[in-house]
């Protein structure tokens, strides 16, 4: 739908037609997908899944799912606002940037887009009926109290870092922060790009740029642990359904576990637009199942390559740094003994 | 023995002769890949996952087996022979980059981009000692090579074009009868061809061909063309065997863990003394 048609003076026949065309899944399911010449429903394109809906919903909306055109117009200049780094004073902080630490990247590096998903969803999460995360398992509070003490050093310029592997796989450049499995929208390379054959389905990630193949066979599950876990597909009417379990020791999550089941749902829902579900279940993290909806939209641009390990200069420095931070400290200490 | 019974013996027996002559000449047209399996397109089907069985990516010329560098490795460091890969086995290098290739042999212990499990470049993907896949569509050919996770995208209709210089390069192709033709420009100049220190610069243009020659095999070939490095294009040229087990599939290579402690290893923080 174009919302150019929509002017002021369309007044009570637009608000007709926002609730009537409100839920959306009725509609996809009306729209009818082209199909590969082999037969299956044809999800085949670059797909762009930038958005600044948030995965939880934000507290103060309590029970609201959805904005309604106004209160989304409100909220996209408030957040669009509330994420511009180049309005953040490192001394004052905001966002999540403590007063007096670094802010690291200023808005160049930004590509999270500036809208929030069509749907007007509050948040990404779609179950628990509330649009947050389930609560945590005691072993899942564990591991978020010591990743948030952590990121809150790095805020402030003192990243732990005695080697590399004190510092998260994405830095690291062996996952991508938002190539998962599964994909949730970040700062910067919000693409995929589908491909298929009549045996596989690829999803080619820009982040990180690898290709996750999977069979559609049949196959049972293998026993190695991948980062990337071990996925296999099927089709379910016009779905394209992928579940993944084997995962080496996390996922593109935070505070995740290598005990994740995730299954992941496509659904062409329209022309250029495709519904991307997921579930997660970790026991060992959430006390229960979650779902999010991240709604994609279609580009016309092709994806890059982000040879991220080939120019990790940040690692090095990251590295170095902190060596030269413990050698001041030493000769302050030094100097204070005499 | 009658006559009539004769007969039909040697009947028979000319049948069986001209049965075994049928299927001998059919297994040979099987061979020379008469015709190739196709997609629904009506292209050949490329679809699977490949592998070359030879010593390419250690020297793309003729070289006997060598010791490696690394004394600890033993017989596992050493270079297996190899009868070569490139036509003629010459590769034309100008006078000054002569001496670079000579420079990095000498120094290919640290120099090769592999060590450090950097995006090894087109052609080294292909003849890398790891399957890569060929992901062919209408519209796009996907070549997702195992080593590293490298991929790259064959534009087969419009491509766009070429963004900014990249590892893997910028790939258009197009069908030749039965023979994928890809144009690879827009490759930078921080990968080698193999780890006898074979090089390129930015000016690299490689032209590669994808020919079905058996079910389970294809014939690859690339032209290679630097003016500023060599003094005319040459070529190489070397099968593709599709990997037939039943499970194949590739696996993660994410070999940037494997190089951390080799590139990072002197910023760890050092036990307090």
């Amino acid at each position: 739908m174009n919302r150019r048609y929509f002017t002021s003076t369309d007044g009570p026949a637009v608000m007709i037609a926002v609730a009537l065309l409100a839920p959306l899944p009725v509609a996809a399911q009306t729209w009818t997908p082209p199909r590969t010449a082999d037969g299956q429903p044809d999800l085949q394109g670059v797909w762009d899944f930038r958005t600044i809906t948030p995965l939880e919903r934000p507290v103060a909306l309590g029970t609201k799912e959805f904005f309604t055109d106004e209160e989304a117009a409100n909220f996209e200049k408030q957040e669009n606002l509330r994420q511009d780094r180049d309005k953040i004073d490192p001394e004052v902080g905001g966002l999540m940037y403590p007063p007096g630490g670094v802010v690291p990247y200023n808005e160049f590096w930004y590509d999270r887009g500036n809208k929030i998903v069509g749907t007007k969803r509050t948040s990404l999460i779609v179950d628990p009926p509330n649009g947050r995360l389930p609560a945590m398992t005691p072993e899942g509070k564990k591991r978020a109290d010591l990743r948030a003490a952590e990121q809150r050093e790095t805020q402030l310029g003192r990243p732990h870092a005695d080697s590399w592997e004190d510092r998260p796989l994405q830095e690291r450049c062996i996952v991508g922060l938002n190539a998962g499995p599964p994909m949730t929208p970040g700062a910067y390379n919000n693409n995929v790009q589908l491909f298929q054959t009549p045996q596989y389905v690829v999803i080619l990630n820009e982040m990180v740029h690898d290709a996750r193949i999977i069979p559609l066979d049949g196959r049972p599950h293998g026993h190695l642990r991948q980062w990337k876990g071990d996925s296999r597909g099927h089709w379910e009417g016009n779905t394209l359904v992928v579940d993944t379990t084997n995962f080496k020791r996390e996922t593109s999550l935070p505070n995740s576990s290598a005990n994740t089941h995730l299954v992941e749902r496509f659904t062409r829902t329209g022309a250029d637009t495709l519904l991307y579900e997921f579930t997660v279940e970790d026991p060992t993290v959430w006390t229960r199942p979650w779902t999010a909806a991240v709604p994609m939209r279609k580009s016309a641009d092709p994806i890059y390559e982000y040879a991220c390990h080939e120019g990790n200069y940040a690692m090095a420095s990251i590295l170095a740094g902190a060596r030269a931070a413990e050698k001041a400290a030493e000769e302050a200490a030094k100097k204070g003994s005499k | 023995m009658t006559r009539q019974i004769a007969a039909a013996r040697f009947a028979r027996a000319i049948a069986a002769l001209m049965m075994t002559a049928l299927l001998q000449l059919g297994v040979a047209a099987t061979a020379i890949g008469a015709e190739p399996a196709r997609t629904a397109d009506g292209k050949p089907n490329l679809n699977g996952i490949w592998q070359v069985l030879n010593t390419a990516n250690w020297d793309l010329q003729e070289h006997a087996a060598r010791a490696g560098q690394v004394v600890t490795l033993g017989a596992v460091g050493a270079v297996p022979a190899g009868l070569g890969v490139v036509e003629g086995d010459d590769i034309p290098y100008l006078p000054a980059a002569a001496a670079k290739k000579k420079e990095n042999f000498e120094n290919r212990l640290t120099a090769d981009p592999e060590i450090k499990c950097y995006l090894p470049g087109v052609p080294r993907a292909t003849y890398m000692p790891y399957p890569f896949q060929i992901v062919q569509t209408p519209n796009y050919v996907l070549m997702a090579y195992e080593y590293a996770g490298a991929t790259r995208t064959i534009h087969m209709d419009k491509a766009p074009p070429n963004p900014v210089d990249s590892w893997m390069g910028h790939s258009v192709g197009h069908w030749e009868g039965d023979t994928l033709v890809v144009d690879v420009t827009g490759l930078n100049d921080q990968t080698w061809f193999d780890r006898a220190g074979n090089f390129h610069s930015d000016a690299l243009h490689v032209v590669e061909r994808y020919t079905p020659r058996s079910p389970d095999a294809l014939t690859y070939e690339a032209t290679i063309e630097d003016p500023k490095v060599f003094s005319r294009p040459w070529k190489m040229s070397m099968p593709l065997y599709r990997r037939l087990e039943q499970n194949a599939q590739l696996q993660e290579f994410k070999c940037v863990e494997f190089v951390e402690e080799l590139m990072y290893g002197h910023l760890r923080k050092q036990p307090s003394k």
